[in-house]
């Protein structure tokens, strides 16, 4: 299957002001498959929109290339299939959000009644139906958020490429969102997203790609991800012999830590076998951007 | 996609945000110093004083109209940049050729409004002391509107290559200042030895010569009638290939540029 996004060693290089070339992303290599919703992750200056200001064409990149779904991501075509929310929103001041959805969506080839009737459902979804006519200048930033967000729905675009999705949005703004991005993604809808909200990435992402100093650095399936930060704590008194697990003993009470369901499985069994009381079984659900502090400083 | 509709998109953006901007007001101030002006004139006596007037105000229109559509143009894209409102607009299916297209019939749709209201004006304030009008003066606002689209597209091309403020500060003193170097580069040229002499024909055809656009002082005199009809369509083949050639080095600049 033709991946929705190919990154192939991409390299994008900038001059400083002061004339020194730096290279934000440095032979970057990646696939997104159609369908998937994968979250992009990294710290500040990592190259996250770097890479994805190179994916849509906005900055030339130094070498490699950029694909999607099979096309150069900067032709005609490509673009009709990408929905774009860049980093920060921003549109035209003295537009109403219709007239800006409007403009936007006849840049997208929509015309006339239905083009209208998309951009107020559009605004209707993320919210805004009080606010049509208000011009943008007056929104605030979250408001404008989501002007963005509707403008990026714009023609049910195949793909979603979002920049710092959740920037600026209220814990409902992010609830709303999130129910867009699972609907879009029922629909089959590939999103691609930055985001510092890990718990944001954590409840929508399949997968995720964390790159540093213009690199990737690692690239997980969440559902493994969490499977792999899960812990789990079993509280007994007696001897269970042959457990492995770290274990910290106070009183005759012990608490052992495991990694994996299968080693608590192990050691449940063995204390029924060796008729060791059980006191207490407690499963710790790992973070997400524990993960992600982790990773960055062993990268560093 | 029809590339039509793209532009006229475009278009269409920029003069909704010159209006709501409230740009336009600046030329209801500067129509409104204009009848000023006028009625102070009329207040003096007119007679004998139509040609002055007529000279006058076609003199200021030509400059008001040309400072406006300066300012207009040479604020579309830079604005845009520093808005970051460019983003969203370079992530849909159109080209920067269509894009940079679509800004200038955007520029050139303002400055012929903002152009033909200040007409509207001055012409009802000349009106008002029996001032008459001829035929030339259509063919003054055909041509004065030709020589705005040459503004435009040397500004907008302007903006492309340099800072917003040394845009525009460039583009006034390239299109103010034409008539004053086509002559110095001239007489340079009548001057100068056989192997320079080409260098400032060169140059000086590279200038605008908006100049030519403007017949303010022959429509200030009716006896000089017409101009001849050839003329016209010169200065539109002129203005075209001229135009063209701006929007060809903008784009070329434009089309690989980081955003």
């Amino acid at each position: 299957m033709t991946p929705a996004i190919e990154i192939r060693d991409l390299h994008v290089a900038y001059r400083r002001k002061d004339g020194q070339a730096v290279e934000a992303v440095r032979g970057l290599n990646l696939q997104i498959h159609p369908g998937e919703v994968v979250g992009f992750l990294g710290p500040n200056g990592a190259g996250k929109s770097s890479t994805l200001k190179a994916l849509m064409g906005f900055v030339q990149p130094k070498s490699g290339e950029c694909l999607v779904f099979g096309e150069p991501s900067w032709t005609e075509s490509s673009r009709r299939r990408i929905g774009y929310l860049p980093e920060v929103a921003m549109y035209y001041p003295h537009l109403t959000p219709l007239e800006t959805l409007t403009l936007y969506g006849e840049l997208q080839g929509l015309r006339g009644a239905s083009l209208r009737r998309e951009a107020t459902e559009l605004l209707r979804l993320v919210g805004l139906t009080a606010s049509l006519k208000t011009l943008n200048r007056q929104l605030s930033k979250g408001m404008l958020q989501r002007v963005g967000i509707a403008q990026s729905l714009l023609g049910n675009p195949d793909l979603l490429i979002l920049d710092e999705v959740t920037s600026g949005l209220d814990p409902l703004g992010r609830q709303e969102l999130r129910t867009i991005i699972q609907d879009k993604q029922e629909q089959g809808t590939t999103v691609f997203f930055s985001s510092h909200e890990l718990a944001e990435v954590e409840m929508l992402c399949d997968r995720i790609i964390v790159i540093h100093q213009g690199q990737l650095v690692e690239e997980r399936l969440v559902s493994r991800l969490k499977d792999g930060l899960r812990k789990f704590t079993l509280t007994y008194r007696g001897d269970l012999i042959g457990v492995r697990a770290l274990t910290d003993a106070t009183n005759g009470v012990t608490t052992a830590s495991f990694d994996s369901k299968e080693g608590l499985v192990a050691a449940l069994n063995q204390a029924s076998n060796d008729n060791v009381e059980i006191i207490d079984v407690v499963t710790q659900e790992g973070s997400l951007a524990d993960y992600f502090i982790e990773t960055i400083r062993e990268a560093a | 996609m029809n590339k039509f509709m793209v532009w006229r998109a475009l278009a269409r953006g920029v003069i909704l945000e010159a209006i709501r901007r409230k740009d336009l007001w600046v030329v209801a101030i500067l129509g409104f110093i204009i009848v000023c002006s006028a009625g102070a004139l009329g207040f003096f006596g007119m007679s004998g004083l139509e040609s002055f007037a007529k000279d006058l105000a076609t003199t200021v229109l030509g400059g008001f109209s040309t400072i406006l559509a300066i300012v207009t143009t040479g604020r579309l894209l830079p604005e845009e940049t520093r808005n970051r409102t460019l983003y969203p607009l370079v992530a849909r299916p159109i080209s920067r050729f269509d894009l940079l297209f679509g800004k200038l019939l955007g520029g050139i749709a303002v400055s012929w409004l903002s152009f033909l209201m200040l007409c509207l004006m001055t012409g009802a304030a000349l009106a008002m002391f029996g001032v008459r009008f001829e035929l030339i003066m259509l063919q003054y606002v055909l041509l004065k509107m030709l020589g705005l689209v040459v503004v435009c597209s040397v500004t907008l091309m302007l903006s492309t290559v340099m800072t917003p403020s040394a845009a525009i500060t460039m583009s006034f003193v390239i299109l103010f200042g034409s008539a004053m170097l086509s002559r110095g580069l001239l007489m340079a040229y009548s001057t100068a030895s056989p192997s320079v002499a080409p260098f400032f024909q060169i140059v000086n055809a590279s200038l605008p010569q908006v100049s030519l656009f403007d017949i303010g002082g022959r429509a200030a005199n009716a006896n000089w009638g017409l101009v001849p009809l050839w003329v016209v369509a010169t200065l539109a083949i002129y203005m075209a290939c001229y135009s063209a050639a701006m929007l060809a080095i903008s784009w070329a600049k434009f089309r690989r540029q980081a955003l």
